[in-house]
């Protein structure tokens, strides 16, 4: 290589570098979605799947909740239930506008309703009957039944109010390139898988006094970018790439700490890890072989090992925040060896050499299902280790998640380890309602006298404090035939450059999404 | 049988295949042999123990749960090693049967079957095992199914390109003139004479195997907990990159050195059968 | 030789055909479908048959291949169920990442491996030629996920020199390039050495030899032209694979293209989205084959004789 050869590639390598190491903008916050939200395939809310921390910036929805879960105004400002629970009034905030001008009142909300016919989420406005403009600011909505649970359904992302008009106007395209809500942020650009770039609403002085700041937002720009490998969304953090992580990988938290510019943050998060019996298969359908699977799940050791000591051990289906959650003492399902040995030998499944239990010549083998993800691995490798502990042989099997639903409805499995992500107690309905054998009812559970509570639960409260006494009623139900075994649940951790981003002192909502970003600021 | 007696010993003759044959032994005797090299079990779980790096009472460390690495890594070459040779053995079996015939017979059967078994070779190898272990199951059986269904195009082709050059011989024409049926021709004369180089292609794609197995293991398809994989290990070591970099490390090393060793001793045995122009032809 | 490339690519046709079925029954045959990732948390037991019959999911299968192909003939490439989208315009934005990846890492292997090869064969023999051949066999042994995370860590990680993951720009290209690379050198460099050696043996080359030509003139343009052939016939019967080679890399490096999409179809049981690209790998896979054919054929006579 000529002298002159060399010195044109060591200029483009320099230039190369620099072109590497260009800082990123200065009001512009960079963030790694976590794990569970990556994926979105659109924000027109009523065809998407699942959501993102975007949707709740591009649109608000009527009432939001609080960290307690309490509903708190956003665009409705105040709201009234019938006694009898067969009607709803909803007051709404006034000098509301929608990004692209349009102003917001009771006739584009009766628009947005609409639209849900026809959708995957109609059943939200499953119980009611007329929608009723009552005058521009005020909008009525007569119900077939009471429907308690109507409130939690619009403060959820899907609840985001899209503009009417630019849906319609847009049509397969909205949620793409365009996306029309009241939101403190405007969609940019929408790479899909990739990234969501996010302007602030200048103009936005209506929010939800969940964040102490109700005005525009202190950030100017936020891209979010979708990373699905757990070890390289960390990288990015540690090398500038991002400044945030809204989840971090569990095994990265301790290496979080030794670097001195990253600093830590827990919120509660939604989500429960549980191992589910299949009621109608051996050896599980004997409540005392359950009783005794349930109490030898060591949660503590689970959560100081596996998690470094983070988190909260559940004793019930529900994440602690819930007022559903609030069963009496006698109901919770705890760590007890002791105890479960001494059922499985009530039960006749006596002590063998190899430490296997076993009943007329029959070991105490079963089945261990899980998925692929590697916490759930692990989570499930120790499991079994515990289960062992009490007698039992515990084979485990991997599925990746595509196939793992179908399986499930087969009806063959004995237990498995799941989790899921939900903050509402309909969940009880939703994993052990009779009629979903198989999937979602992993635990086959068909008891007349839980389907009795179920119905109370769903369609016979009339108000919400009725929804709380029948649910933990037939949460309580449930808890005592043992179809489950709480085994963690999880804090969110955010992660950031502490150089680069001021997180706000307190957060009042149940996650980390729009009150908290309205209240974040960037270092200057 | 005695006829490949010569072949490895010269094949062991040559420096090369000297140190790669000789690891290759090994490798299978500690494979064989594991639960005699090592006073710990591979499923027993130590948490106290977690994450430690090499040491005297562990001479690998240890892994996320407290087992034991070394250990692991021992019956994590059984896995790959059963894995790899049984699912490239029913591979072989099939694509010396579709080449054979194939080429034998001619004709529009010749046709279908290059085209069907060219159909099994267009889909990504990676695909096809996802979606064939979400059909059949997590466990062996989908990754055994889905390494031998990704070998089988390279096999027939090889075995047909053979068998056509070898149909052509002077003494298979005369054997047919004498009245010989054709299975006794396929599998007294044909067969037999194009074995050499797809046996050898076979044995490369074992190592190629055991890569694959391991890529599946990575993602969680594959030989189930507690039974230890090479590609599982590196998976979950992926997570403990920087607390416990040894768990994908070592386990990644012992991979790759030994499917060097099978490319190397497999080199050695085609410049000792001299067969490098067959191999290329196909 | 029209007639033989006529005759070639009317087989195209059937091949097609075929493929297309396996392609449509191996997603089906996974077990579940799409409805239960469409169903909320919440929603009531009726919404499972509604949502079934609104993707047409409840016809028997050879009605929805019907359909199918009817629509993919047609050029409709349908719309996919959980990704929300057509999936056309699924396809046009990931194939993009997928072709420059796929593309930058074939340049990489071919440049890479032949030059190796090449200098290998000079040496032939000698140490330089033993430690080329060594080092690109090891570097292709490596499997792709693990030397991928290696190289994170040593170049994003410890050195700080590129970018972790995404696809934001060029440098982000480097390594993913890198570890697929390094694979195929190896293959490139061996067929190349193999080449070059054989074709020294030939008798022109000896005839220049004794004219005087400069040894190195004569490796370098005379031996090359002609080994050069082997070698881009090899090459050309694995541009079709170029696609789909790429595919762990993509998911290691969190990378856009139709590996991390055809990904995300299966897990999610999105049909049309899986049945569309893969019937599009494959088929790159089988045109790419038949180009192969068809060029080796156009190059050595007696190979006609042999395909056809």
């Amino acid at each position: 290589m000529t002298k002159h050869q060399r010195h044109l590639w060591a200029g483009l390598g320099l230039s190369a570098l620099l072109a590497l190491s260009a800082p990123a903008k200065a009001d512009e916050l960079v963030a790694a979605l976590k794990g569970a939200e990556v994926g979105v395939a659109t924000y027109d809310m009523l065809k998407a799947i699942n959501s993102n921390v975007a949707s709740t910036l591009i649109y608000d929805t009527l009432i939001e909740q609080d960290a307690n879960h309490g509903y708190v105004p956003a665009l409705a400002e105040s709201w009234e239930e019938a006694p009898d629970g067969l009607q709803w009034t909803f007051h709404l905030k006034q000098g509301v506008k929608f990004h692209n001008g349009v102003d917001f009142n009771a006739k584009e909300v009766a628009d947005w309703l609409a639209m849900f016919k026809g959708t995957d989420f109609e059943y939200y406005l499953g119980a009611v009957k007329e929608i009723v403009v009552v005058d521009e600011h005020t909008i009525r909505l007569d119900m077939t039944r009471p429907d308690p649970n109507l409130l939690y359904n619009l403060s959820t992302p899907f609840g985001g109010i899209m503009e009417p008009g630019a849906r319609k106007a847009d049509g397969d395209n909205y949620g793409l390139t365009a996306a029309v809500g009241t939101g403190p942020y405007k969609l940019e650009s929408f790479a899909v898988g990739q990234e969501t770039v996010l302007v602030r609403n200048d103009d936005y002085t209506w929010g939800a006094k969940t964040a102490a700041n109700t005005g525009p937002a202190n950030i100017e720009r936020i891209r979010l970018r979708e990373i699905g490998e757990a070890s390289t969304s960390f990288l990015e953090l540690t090398t500038g790439g991002v400044d945030m992580l809204f989840g971090v990988p569990q095994e990265f938290l301790s290496e979080a700490t030794k670097q001195p510019n990253i600093k830590l943050m827990t919120m509660p998060d939604q989500e429960i890890y549980y191992l589910v019996m299949n009621v109608t298969a051996a050896p599980f359908d004997d409540i005392r072989v359950r009783q005794a699977a349930a109490l030898a799940v060591n949660q503590q050791a689970i959560k100081d090992n596996l998690f470094g000591g983070a988190g909260n051990i559940p004793s019930t289906f529900m994440i602690a925040s819930l007022p559903e959650e609030k069963v009496a003492d006698q109901f919770r399902i705890k760590f007890d060896l002791d105890r479960a040995k001494a059922l499985l030998d009530e039960a006749g499944w006596m002590s063998g050499a190899d430490g296997v239990r076993a009943k007329d010549g029959q070991p105490l083998k079963i089945t261990l299902w899980t998925q692929s993800d590697s916490n759930f691995r692990r989570v499930t490798e120790v499991i079994q280790a515990q289960l062992k502990d009490a007698g039992f042989a515990a084979d485990l099997l991997t599925f990746d998640s595509a196939s793992i639903r179908d399986q499930y409805k087969a009806g063959t499995h004995q237990a498995a380890v799941r989790s899921y992500f939900y903050d509402n107690a309909t969940i009880l309905d939703w994993f052990f309602g009779g009629d979903r054998p198989g999937y979602p009812n992993i635990s086959m559970f068909n008891d007349p006298k839980a389907e009795e509570l179920r119905n109370v639960a769903m369609t016979g409260s009339k108000t919400s404090e009725e929804f709380t006494k029948n649910f933990i009623a037939y949460h309580e139900y449930i808890l005592s035939q043992f179809p489950f075994a709480p085994i963690y649940e999880p804090v969110g951790n955010i992660a950031f450059n502490g150089d680069r981003v001021i997180m706000p002192e307190t957060i009042n909502s149940p996650v980390f999404q729009r009150a908290a970003i309205m209240d974040l600021k960037l270092a200057n | 049988m005695m006829r490949w007696l010569a072949p490895l010993r010269a094949a062991f003759g040559r420096p090369s295949g000297m140190v790669a044959g000789t690891w290759l032994l090994i490798l299978i005797a500690v494979a064989v042999l594991a639960h005699l090299l090592t006073p710990y079990d591979y499923d027993i779980q130590d948490l106290a123990n977690a994450k430690m790096p090499p040491n005297a009472a562990h001479w690998m460390g240890t892994d996320e749960f407290g087992r034991d690495l070394m250990t692991r890594i021992f019956y994590g070459a059984r896995t790959s090693l059963t894995v790899s040779s049984v699912s490239i053995g029913l591979s072989l079996m099939a694509g010396l049967t579709l080449g054979a015939t194939a080429a034998y017979f001619g004709g529009w059967f010749d046709r279908v079957v290059t085209t069907a078994v060219d159909l099994t070779w267009s889909f990504p190898e990676i695909l096809i095992a996802l979606i064939l272990v979400a059909i059949i199951g997590p466990g062996t059986t989908g990754t055994m199914a889905a390494i031998a269904v990704a070998y089988l195009a390279q096999f027939t082709r090889l075995t047909r390109a053979q068998i056509l050059t070898l149909k052509s011989e002077t003494y298979i024409e005369a054997a047919r003139s004498l009245g010989a049926s054709h299975k006794h021709l396929l599998f007294r004369h044909l067969v037999p004479n194009a074995l050499a180089p797809v046996l050898v292609a076979a044995m490369l794609a074992t190592g190629d195997a055991i890569i694959l197995e391991a890529t599946l293991g990575f993602f969680g398809l594959g030989a189930q907990p507690p039974t230890p994989s090479w590609g599982a290990m590196m998976s979950s070591g992926a997570a403990q990159l920087f607390s416990a970099p040894w768990i994908i490390l070592l386990p990644g090393l012992v991979l790759t050195v030994t499917v060097i060793a099978i490319n190397l001793f497999g080199d050695a045995l085609i410049a000792a059968l001299d067969i490098r122009t067959k191999l290329r032809d196909a | 030789m029209f007639g033989f490339i006529i005759k070639r690519s009317l087989l195209l046709i059937p091949v097609f055909f075929a493929a297309s079925i396996v392609v449509f029954l191996l997603i089906h045959l996974v077990p579940g479908d799409p409805v239960d990732s469409l169903l909320t948390v919440g929603s009531p037991p009726e919404q499972r048959q509604i949502i079934t019959e609104r993707y047409g999911l409840d016809k028997p299968l050879i009605v929805q291949y019907g359909i199918w192909i009817g629509d993919i003939l047609r050029g409709d490439l349908g719309t996919a169920i959980i990704m929300r989208r057509p999936v056309a315009d699924l396809m046009a934005e990931a194939l993009p990442y997928s072709i420059a990846l796929g593309a930058s890492a074939f340049l990489f292997y071919t440049i890479v491996g032949v030059t190796l090869g090449v200098t290998a064969s000079l040496f032939q023999d000698r140490w330089p030629d033993r430690t080329i051949m060594t080092g690109v066999l090891f570097g292709s042994t490596l499997p792709s996920f693990w030397l991928g995370l290696l190289l994170m860590l040593i170049f994003s990680v410890w050195l700080r020199w590129l970018p972790v993951s995404g696809a934001r720009d060029v440098s982000s290209l480097v390594l993913p390039v890198l570890t697929i690379g390094l694979g195929g050198t190896a293959l490139v460099a061996r067929i190349t050495r193999v080449a070059m050696v054989e074709t020294q043996r030939k008798d022109f080359v000896m005839l220049l030899h004794a004219k005087g030509m400069h040894p190195l003139h004569i490796q370098l343009v005379r031996v090359l032209r002609h080994a050069l052939i082997p070698v881009v016939t090899i090459l050309a019967l694995r541009i079709g694979f170029v696609l789909g080679g790429a595919i762990t890399v993509e998911i290691v490096f969190a990378r856009p293209g139709i590996g991390t999409l055809l990904v995300r179809g299966i897990m999610q049981h999105d049909y049309p989205v899986v049945q569309a690209c893969l019937l599009m790998l494959s088929m790159a896979v089988i045109l790419g084959t038949f180009l192969g054919d068809v060029l080796q054929a156009l190059m050595d006579p007696r190979a006609r004789v042999s395909l056809s």
